[in-house]
């Protein structure tokens, strides 16, 4: 058993492109759409994870870069009249572009303000596009646009292929110079600088990549859901998409997919708790957290500690000095 | 617009903005007795005045004890709290983003909880302070506005006094300063952090009940207030008292004046753009905080 699971962490990757390849034949409608939203989350978290688990910066306008992408997407589409290959092109690079952007407060700020300034970013997006009637379509919502692929099943497939390459990518630069530059940074950044480390370039890097990936996960999603709404890009969804990097470790690229997924198809088995899944989300982040980073000697806290993790989730305090 | 318009819209903004600086305080007592910033403070202050929708406007209890029975309850969640989540990772030197995302999270468990809880339909009680207009020469003012601006200043002599003139207040600012001297010193730590989050959690509870009358109550609410109390808290300067007080009527003066004579619908734009340039340019706020990290 031991081996078998030793087994399958060691080719997760593999094992998840397989699942996923497989999953469109055996689910149902409905459970494929929930797989599909799971697929495009796990992009985007893949992206936050960039940002937060590897630099350390915690981001909470993560879903205003996601409607960001999804709208650039849409209004080039409508409005513009342009291909939907070269919509998404453009619209990932106004997203990046943007992306970077907010990549210059972190030059200066660090921790709660940071959150503060990307918390203001979100809020502002989201209500620019509930008042730029005419470009965003307002409270309405925009819809009409034309998709990748006529067909939905080759959008997902499409999806599933530019995860895996996402995960490939993103653990290459997870042991990369720059992904160890961001690891450093992480840790003290003024020690960091001192070794030479060039702080503001891996900022940046790291803000436009996570930007990119959540703008490419924006356009899948206006893909999976032809409609989209302000109402979609609040921060409560910046904070679920906190929650699915921290779920998967902060460090681990294949725990946050899985994460992902999990996470968005955790409301649909939870459908007795309707509007309380995120109360349990939270609930379970907050023991998750409180568990982990806190020894006790207390045995009912020990045994809870041993349950999370049986499940492999990843416990930072075995990297050295991830405690301050 | 004539100057009496112009002398209400200033009342009115300060109405708003006494309620802002009130988690604003609560964030900088908690920052400065702990270096934690407390990202749920909007959402007690939410939780706050639902208790108050509950224990006021359903069960009909009288205004005064009601305030109080809210405020105390309020007070031993915010004691609680400390003393089993937060105290016990800031003893350990838990990495301090690993407690800010547990602030997040704990933010969004009481938004869905009072979502589970009332539902999610804006709710209201009878305003306690009357809902007659008051005419004073050319003004038109509403009896809570003058309520709220009173009941907070009382408060605030009260806080004054209670950390300048009291013993337990001078411990609170002496473990603020210093932990490992005031512990030396024989002050309990882990109690006196545990007081702060008592103290800010509670002047939260009392904006959350001050509130009701400006806006309907949503579980959301605690959202956007609390995004103002924290442009509040960087604008007027993190972990000052008189800059979080200052900066809460300056957000609250400000975006009202903003929203009558622009646009209502880019309000809250307006306070976003102004906090990142304030964060951009004058990160110390007014009166300048030491945000920059000791190397």
């Amino acid at each position: 058993m031991a081996k078998l699971i030793e087994l399958l962490r060691k080719h997760a990757l593999l094992v998840i492109g397989i699942i996923l390849l497989i999953a469109p034949h055996i689910t149902s409608q409905y459970e494929f759409y929930v797989l599909q939203r799971g697929v495009q989350n796990a992009i985007h978290v893949v992206g936050l994870l960039i940002l937060t688990g590897y630099g350390g910066m915690l981001s909470m306008g993560s879903a205003a870069l996601l409607a960001v992408g999804a709208y650039a997407y849409g209004i080039l589409l409508v409005k513009f009249g342009l291909s939907p290959w070269l919509g998404m092109i453009l619209a990932t690079a106004l997203t990046t572009i943007i992306g970077a952007g907010l990549a210059f407060p972190s030059f200066k700020l660090s921790g709660p303000f940071l959150v503060i300034t990307t918390i203001g970013f979100g809020e502002i997006v989201r209500i620019l596009l509930l008042n730029l009637e005419p470009i965003t379509g307002g409270a309405y919502g925009l819809s009409g646009f034309a998709k990748l692929f006529p067909n939905l099943q080759w959008v997902y497939y499409f999806m599933v292929i530019t995860l895996m390459f996402v995960i490939i990518g993103t653990e290459r630069i997870g042991r990369s110079r720059l992904g160890l530059a961001l690891k450093a940074i992480r840790q003290d950044e003024v020690v960091a600088e001192s070794m030479g480390i060039d702080v503001r370039r891996a900022k940046l890097v790291a803000f436009s990549l996570s930007a990119m990936l959540a703008g490419l996960s924006g356009i899948f999603l206006a893909n999976l859901t032809g409609y989209m709404s302000p109402d979609s890009f609040t921060s409560a969804e910046s904070t679920t998409y906190l929650l699915m990097v921290v779920m998967g470790g902060m460090q681990s690229v294949i725990g946050t997919v899985i994460s992902a997924i999990i996470l968005t198809g955790l409301p649909e088995v939870l459908r007795f708790l309707s509007s309380s899944r995120l109360l349990v989300y939270s609930l379970i982040l907050l023991v998750y957290l409180r568990l982990n980073w806190v020894k006790s000697d207390n045995a009912f806290l020990k045994f809870l500690k041993s349950i999370t993790k049986r499940f492999g989730m990843y416990t930072s305090s075995t990297e050295p000095g991830n405690r301050s | 617009m004539t100057i009496a318009t112009l002398f209400q819209l200033i009342l009115n903004g300060l109405a708003m903005g006494v309620i802002y600086s009130l988690p604003a305080l609560g964030i900088s007592l908690i920052w400065n007795a702990s270096g934690l910033f407390n990202f749920a403070q909007g959402d007690l202050l939410t939780l706050g005045g639902y208790l108050m929708l509950s224990i006021f406007g359903a069960l009909k209890i009288p205004y005064i004890p009601a305030f109080v029975t809210v405020i105390v309850i309020m007070g031993l969640l915010g004691y609680i709290l400390s003393q089993i989540y937060f105290y016990p990772m800031l003893e350990q030197g838990v990495n301090p983003q690993i407690i800010l995302i547990g602030t997040i999270a704990l933010s969004v468990f009481i938004r869905n909880l009072i979502l589970v809880i009332w539902g999610s339909t804006p709710q209201t009680y009878a305003n306690p302070f009357g809902s007659k207009v008051m005419q004073i020469g050319k003004l038109y003012l509403m009896p809570h506005v003058i309520g709220i601006v009173i009941i907070v200043t009382l408060l605030l002599i009260f806080l004054q006094y209670f950390l300048r003139g009291t013993m337990i207040g001078t411990a609170m600012r002496a473990v603020a300063q210093n932990q490992t001297a005031s512990w030396l010193m024989g002050i309990r730590n882990d109690r006196m952090i545990a007081l702060t989050f008592l103290l800010s959690t509670a002047i939260a509870a009392v904006s959350g009940i001050l509130i009701s009358p400006i806006i309907p109550l949503t579980p959301s609410m605690g959202g956007i207030i609390a995004v103002k109390a924290m442009s509040a808290v960087v604008i007027g300067g993190l972990g000052s008292f008189t800059g979080a007080l200052v900066g809460g009527i300056v957000v609250g003066v400000a975006e009202t004046i903003f929203a009558t004579l622009v646009d209502p619908a880019y309000r809250d734009v307006f306070t976003f753009v102004v906090l990142v340039i304030f964060l951009l340019f004058r990160p110390g706020g007014i009166f300048r905080a030491q945000i920059s990290e000791k190397v």
